[in-house]
């Protein structure tokens, strides 16, 4: 067991040297999310709705479209100089792959919303300090949801020609559970409400992250297999 | 030679058999009863009118669909154990056909919508998830259409197929507690058409349900027939090349 988390390291590693070194999709990434939350400021009169109401639907959709690239560069930057025949070829666990992408990707996006953040709060004039133990929270299962069942779609897609157009068309239907329990649960925690009153939805989305999880591990085989 | 003489033998092979006339019949016989049902003997509801007459049609085109949907995420399981091309074959035939009969809802829902409730699309729960697994099968028959055809194209449909099923438990809560918070009209359910109304009217959806039952099998063993004989002819080509 020891080792199998030892090649999750491992793999968790080698995708964060290869960030340190181009550094180009984090930036792409934090790029991307601004702009959108600009469009949507655009074409959303703040003056005129309440921006704890449109504000976490906006922070969620920057979140998912920015991850979005972040997935479709997870295995395509594998698949450059035959990256993934290695790790295919080196005595580890299928699932050791899946998780270390996984996780990787989890962690990309929890530092992108951490930059996100201040930006949002800034251009939506929410007061984000006061509640950020349980947005924090609200954001951490929500995301890991969305790395769980992109990572594997992603590893999917990433074989076909057509992968940046096909991975949001299988990604986003499926993202639905997530895009609307974790924006109700923004909503909730930005207008002062206790999480506790929507355990309901907490349920919902933790369900979500343990049943992709444990379907990805158990169809990752299928998948990484040439 | 023996190439031609194998193409004689297939062909009496794949031609639907007897069980296959006695389904088309079968089904013939069923949809006609069906529509005399629904056009003829069933009344004209009093509130509705004429136009609750879809419902017959609307609500066993559902059923076809989610049926359909979840034969592809049985078959796509039983792909990934046994991997035979037999249930890919069933998957993808009947992901076709749901995909039909979910666009037929859709496209029937608002047709009854508009008279009845004023407007042509409410977010009711009921609607949003049928929108939401359109979307997730019209995926599903891309990712199909844009893999080239071989064992990987199956094993990566099989895995949408159960990720998109395993969803539908999901994305039913959500938008049941998300659009539980907008005042929604109230959808006519078959419970509700069962235990409010006329018998005639829960007869005429039971056999308009038992006819749409009967097209979905007899569309699954046609398409599941052309998609064998795609692999006969390929096999047939693949073995006129290799022989000369």
């Amino acid at each position: 067991m020891n080792s199998f988390f030892g090649q999750v390291r491992a793999i968790v590693w080698k995708d964060f040297l290869t960030e340190f070194k181009t550094r180009e999709l984090f930036s792409s990434m934090f790029v991307f999310a601004v702009l959108v939350i600009l469009i949507f400021i655009f074409s959303v009169d703040l003056s005129l709705v309440n921006s704890e109401e449109v504000g976490p639907g906006v922070l969620w959709v920057a979140v998912i479209f920015a991850g979005t690239l972040g997935l479709n560069r997870s295995f395509t930057l594998e698949k450059e100089n035959s990256g993934l025949q290695g790790l295919l070829l080196a005595p580890i666990d299928r699932a050791a792959i899946y998780f270390g992408k996984m996780l990787s990707n989890l962690i990309f996006f929890l530092v992108m919303e951490a930059f996100i953040l201040p930006v949002f709060m800034v251009f939506f004039n929410i007061d984000l300090l006061s509640n950020l133990g349980p947005l924090l929270l609200v954001l951490l299962i929500g995301t890991l949801g969305f790395s769980a069942l992109g990572t594997l779609l992603s590893s999917l897609s990433s074989n076909l020609k057509t992968r940046e157009i096909m991975l949001p068309l299988l990604l986003y239907p499926l993202m639905v559970p997530i895009a609307i329990g974790a924006v109700r649960l923004t909503e909730q925690v930005l207008t002062g409400g206790a999480l506790g009153d929507m355990m309901n939805w907490v349920g919902l989305i933790l369900c979500f992250d343990v049943i992709y999880l444990a379907v990805s591990i158990m169809t990752i085989d299928h998948i990484l297999e040439d | 030679m023996s190439a031609e003489h194998e193409l004689e033998e297939e062909e009496t092979g794949t031609r639907p058999g007897e069980g296959g006339q006695v389904l088309f019949w079968l089904t013939a016989v069923g949809f006609v009863g069906a529509l005399a049902a629904i056009f003829v003997f069933v009344p004209t509801e009093v509130t509705e009118g004429i136009v609750q007459r879809i419902m017959y049609f609307h609500v066993p085109c559902a059923w076809v669909a989610f049926f359909a949907f979840f034969i592809v995420f049985f078959c796509s399981v039983l792909f990934l154990w046994r991997r035979e091309r037999e249930w890919d074959i069933y998957a993808h035939a009947s992901a076709e056909i749901g995909m039909l009969f979910c666009s037929l809802v859709l496209i029937t829902g608002p047709i009854w919508a508009k008279p009845i409730w004023g407007v042509w699309w409410t977010w009711d729960p009921r609607l949003t998830l049928t929108l939401v697994l359109w979307l997730i099968y019209a995926a599903y028959l891309m990712l199909r259409l844009q893999t080239a055809e071989g064992s990987a194209r199956a094993k990566y449909c099989a895995v949408v197929g159960i990720v998109g099923a395993l969803d539908i438990p999901l994305i039913h809560f959500s938008v049941l507690w998300w659009g539980s918070q907008h005042p929604a009209p109230k959808i006519i359910t078959s419970e509700g058409l069962g235990s409010g109304i006329d018998t005639s009217m829960g007869i005429t959806l039971l056999v308009a349900l038992g006819a749409f039952t009967l097209v979905y099998f007899l569309l699954m063993s046609l398409r599941v027939n052309i998609e064998k004989m795609k692999d006969e002819i390929d096999r047939l080509k693949k073995q006129r090349l290799y022989s000369n």
